[in-house]
């Protein structure tokens, strides 16, 4: 169990690898949907499921859906694979950086410490991560209406960012 | 400092450095900023699970909230970068001559 959780978190580093190598936009979006699924399953095994699905639900099913059909844009006729010499030499440049990070940093072994339960030290009717997220509709309410108002904000935004016919923000044409 | 947060640490070093050293697609490097805030949101989870405070793991929630309003902008400047020069190349955005 414990080389599962080491090889989730291998998978996360080169889902993040795949993406900052810069690879044609279709494989980058590849390896950021293999990072997040990792990410989700790294979640899963520390035991707090609920945020595991919210990041599943809101940036898996969300944020990428978006982006997957926004690389239509960058529609190239002969994309770069992670083949190429280009892409490799980034590749192999950023691993290189991880290694000389990892020995300038004294990163020493593979030790890992116990995994706390989420279940509040054995008040197992209690779930940290429900219980914890569900205060933002008590006591933080402020900040509820705070996010919600920049939410709201962020469509304008958009709005203004996009328009043409020299009121844009970008596009004055 | 432990296995776990290698990971997530060399995962946002990683995206943080595609992001500096982008070649030529604009939405790479929007695609380099999604996988740092993946990994500010994993590195977010973690803690409250290390200090067993629940009122934290609202945190990376919130988190995700702000970066998919930061993903929307972002989406917005590439399509009126694509709207304007017909494609989302780089090199297009050249008003900076320095």
């Amino acid at each position: 169990m414990t080389y599962f959780i080491f090889f989730l978190g291998l998978c996360f580093i080169l889902g993040a690898l795949a993406v900052a190598s810069n690879p044609s936009p279709y494989y980058g979006v590849l390896g950021l949907v293999l990072g997040s699924v990792v990410g989700c399953g790294w979640l899963l095994s520390l035991g707090v499921s609920f945020i595991s699905l919210v990041l599943f639900l809101v940036y898996l099913g969300g944020m990428l859906v978006v982006f997957v059909y926004s690389v239509s844009l960058a529609a190239d006729p002969f994309p770069e694979t992670w083949g190429d010499w280009r892409v490799l030499g980034y590749g192999v440049g950023l691993v290189l950086v991880v290694f000389v990070g990892m020995v300038v940093g004294n990163f020493v072994g593979v030790g890992v410490q116990g995994v706390n339960t989420v279940d509040c030290g054995g008040a197992v009717s209690i779930r940290m991560d429900f219980s914890g997220v569900a205060m933002f509709y008590s006591l933080g309410a402020g900040m509820f209406l705070v996010a919600g108002w920049g939410l709201l904000l962020t469509l304008f935004v958009v709005l203004e960012l996009v328009r043409g016919l020299s009121r844009g923000a970008i596009r004055a044409v | 400092m432990s296995l776990l947060h290698l990971c997530f640490y060399s995962a946002f070093t990683l995206s943080g450095l595609g992001l500096a050293f982008h070649r030529t697609h604009f939405i790479s490097a929007l695609l380099c900023l999604e996988s740092m805030m993946l990994s500010l949101y994993v590195a977010l989870s973690i803690w409250p699970i290390q200090t067993q405070t629940p009122s934290f793991t609202l945190i990376p929630v919130l988190m995700l909230a702000f970066s998919a309003c930061e993903a929307g902008t972002g989406l917005a400047m590439l399509v009126s970068s694509t709207r304007t020069h017909g494609s989302d190349h780089l090199h297009n955005l050249n008003l900076l001559q320095c």
